[in-house]
């Protein structure tokens, strides 16, 4: 389907009873995915093809930006807009492209080490800035691509090709880190549970600011087939009455390592999305005049 | 050991522990990772240090520092981690900094044909960093070399006090070949002058004639000293004055400069009455033999000149070389980027020509006969 198909199905939604939506399989490209059998990567694309088609996104209106890695192939799988850049950059290209037409809805995906080693330093800024992004971090805890080095998120005294004594930098927590750079959205989700990952999706993609979710997405060819049942094992979704409006439970739940929990683990619709700001600044600035930031705060909240 | 079936960057690992590399930090990158891998098992077992670093900035970050605190240090990458190495390459420059650089190129640019081979790395390794000054680089083109260059590439590093580059392929880097890492000569070991104690200052800039190398003294050693990225006075102050800056830019450039008879490393096959002349480097110069020995056997005379040292150019050797050459053929994984270098040299009525692809495959024996016109 070309874009402009995309555009005649908008207005067929407008003004029409009858709506046409999308399946997910509209959102496959052409290109076989070459991931590995049984690589948690299928479930992410997977969840995020039935989002979007369950969001009813036009395809033109969505990008979704990567950097390298095995994860970071996932732009080639899809029909949306993509782009499959250097490693550790996808947040700011996705910067770019956000800023540059708000109106797409901007993915981002990558691995733990496109993420939170080589393109760390991105990460407090994009979530400071609040920036209206859905980042997917695909976590294996390995470097899939580059063949099992240790990553970010290997857990200690991990042998890798990399870590012949066993590794010894502790690990990065990703929900602590992002927490502590003031994220609004925060949520963990797992490959192996197909519907908590296309919600959280779903609800990250709708969210208006920065929303980061971690999902647990094993490789099964650089740390075994045994990662399913061992996140299974470690793993549990948090209850119905957990209440993720509360950063002080977020935190809590973030500093508990020997237990992932999975769902939604904090949200604040009370944040300003970056764009939303400058937009008004830049209304301002056409009128030739200069607005405090606490003002344009306020003028937004009223 | 005798002779053993290991690939190139095994041989530059074992080469680097050969020259008593006791720090390596590296981010992981294909083709260069084994040596990251090798270096694991190596470098801990000798007493050393090995880090896998956060990114190749923060690699060659922990690198120029632990070489300025004694160390000897290797670190590795390819074509995109190159890029992101460049500022802190401009760093070891100005802080005269010995450690050695391997670059197992891949095709490019960015992500390029991840991970085949190519070797377009070749001027931007010249001009690798912001100001425009001249380094070091060699090229191995076998196994054996590879270690050998490697050793060398140390020496260098030591006796210069400069970052040193070590430029391959990953058609060198991981492909696995026969040899005897025993039988290479090696020249003795070289380390870095220091200077003794009781001194009444360190400079650690310190230079009489431009092309002096400054005697070095480590951090945490007898004398306090003091680096900066900006441009300096002999003792390691900032400075503005124009005099004193224009100083240390002669300084940095006559010290490469000046060593070009000591540091040129070309292997010479001239045949008597020759009028072809084919230069090469790194392992299209396996390719360039082939293509020779068929040219020879069938009655023609060609005389070829294998580079191991690409910067500075050595020209003495490639004028030398090109003395009655009618023809100079250059078959490079690149399109064209040291034929420029050959161009310059030739003699005015010589036809220089290029045999350049970067396909992501090699150079082949047929090609350089062909295009070349060796027949
Ligand atoms: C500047 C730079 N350095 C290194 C690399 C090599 N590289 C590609 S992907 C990767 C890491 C892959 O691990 P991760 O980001 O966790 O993704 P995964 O493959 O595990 O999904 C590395 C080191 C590169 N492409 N660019
Ligand atoms: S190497 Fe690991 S992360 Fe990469 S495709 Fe295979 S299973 Fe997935
Ligand atoms: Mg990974």
């Amino acid at each position: 389907m070309s874009s402009n198909e995309d555009q005649i199905m908008e207005k067929e939604e407008t003004g029409n009873t009858k709506k046409p939506g999308y399946s997910a399989k509209d959102y496959k490209s052409p290109l076989k995915p070459i991931w590995c059998p049984g690589c948690g990567d299928f479930a992410v694309l997977n969840a995020l093809q039935q989002s979007f088609a369950k969001l009813r996104l036009p395809r033109h209106k969505v990008a979704v930006i990567s950097g390298i890695g095995c994860s970071s192939r996932i732009p080639g799988y899809l029909s949306t807009y993509g782009f499959n850049s250097l490693h550790g950059r996808a947040i700011p290209l996705a910067i770019g492209v956000k800023l540059a037409n708000p109106d797409n809805t901007v993915v981002v995906a990558g691995g733990d080490g496109d993420l939170f080693s080589i393109g760390a330093g991105h990460m407090p800024h994009v979530a400071r800035k609040n920036i209206n992004l859905t980042v997917l971090a695909m976590d294996n805890r390995i470097y899939g691509l580059t063949k099992g080095q240790m990553s970010p998120t290997t857990p200690l005294d991990t042998y890798t090709s990399t870590t012949a004594y066993g590794s010894y930098d502790p690990p990065v927590n990703m929900v602590k880190y992002v927490l502590a750079y003031g994220a609004g959205f925060v949520a963990r989700a797992f490959s192996g549970n197909l519907p908590l990952l296309t919600s959280l999706i779903m609800q990250g993609i709708e969210y208006k600011g920065f929303a980061f979710i971690q999902v647990l997405s094993p490789c099964v060819t650089y740390r075994g087939k045994a990662e399913y049942d061992s996140i299974r094992e470690n793993s549990e979704v948090l209850p119905d009455t957990y209440d993720p409006t509360d950063h002080k439970s977020a935190c809590e739940i973030g500093d508990i390592e020997d237990k992932q929990y999975l769902g939604l683990i904090y949200r604040n619709d009370n944040l300003i999305p970056y764009e939303d700001r400058i937009i008004e600044m830049r209304k301002h600035a056409q009128k030739g005049k200069v607005i405090p930031v606490g003002e344009l705060i306020n003028l937004y909240r009223t | 050991m005798g002779y053993e079936f290991i690939e190139g960057n095994e041989a530059i690992a074992r080469g680097a522990m050969r020259a008593g590399c006791d720090f390596f930090a590296s981010y992981p990158i294909t083709p260069a990772s084994s040596i990251l891998h090798y270096m694991n098992d190596f470098v801990p077992e000798a007493g050393g240090l090995v880090i896998q670093a956060e990114d190749e900035i923060a690699s060659l970050g922990f690198c120029i520092a632990a070489a300025m605190a004694g160390r000897k240090v290797l670190t590795s990458t390819s074509g995109p981690g190159m890029s992101l190495y460049s500022e802190n390459i401009g760093l070891a420059i100005m802080g005269e900094t010995p450690l050695v650089i391997v670059n197992i190129q891949r095709q490019g640019p960015a992500t390029g044909s991840a991970t085949k081979g190519a070797e377009g790395d070749i001027q931007f390794t010249r001009w690798v960093t912001s100001g425009g000054l001249p380094i070091i680089a060699l090229s191995p083109a076998t196994v054996e070399e590879a270690y050998e260059l490697t050793f060398i590439a140390f020496n260098f590093a030591e006796k210069y006090r400069t970052p040193l580059f070590l430029l391959t392929s990953k058609d060198l880097g991981v492909t696995k070949d026969s040899a005897n890492l025993d039988l290479v000569k090696l020249p003795p070991r070289f380390d870095r002058k220091k200077l003794p104690p009781g001194q009444k200052e360190y400079l650690p800039h310190y230079f009489e004639k431009p092309e002096d190398v400054p005697l070095i003294s480590d951090f945490g050693g007898d004398y306090i000293a003091r680096y900066t990225t900006s441009m300096h006075d002999k003792a390691g102050y900032l400075t503005a004055n124009p005099a004193v800056i224009q100083e240390m830019i002669d300084h940095l450039t006559a010290k490469i400069e000046s060593a070009i008879d000591d540091i040129t490393l070309v292997k010479e096959d001239f045949q008597e009455g020759a009028d072809t002349l084919v230069v090469s480097y790194g392992v299209i110069s396996r390719s360039a033999a082939v293509a020779i020995e068929e040219a020879r056997a069938k009655g023609r005379k060609i005389s070829s000149l294998v580079l191991q040292t690409l910067w500075p150019v050595p020209e003495k050797a490639i004028r030398d070389a090109m003395k009655g050459i009618k023809k100079v053929v250059v078959p490079e994984m690149n399109m064209g980027q040291y034929l420029i270098e050959i161009e310059k040299l030739a003699p005015p009525d010589a036809k220089v020509i290029g045999v350049c692809k970067m396909n992501t495959t090699l150079v082949t024996p047929g090609e350089i006969i062909e295009k070349g016109g060796l027949l």
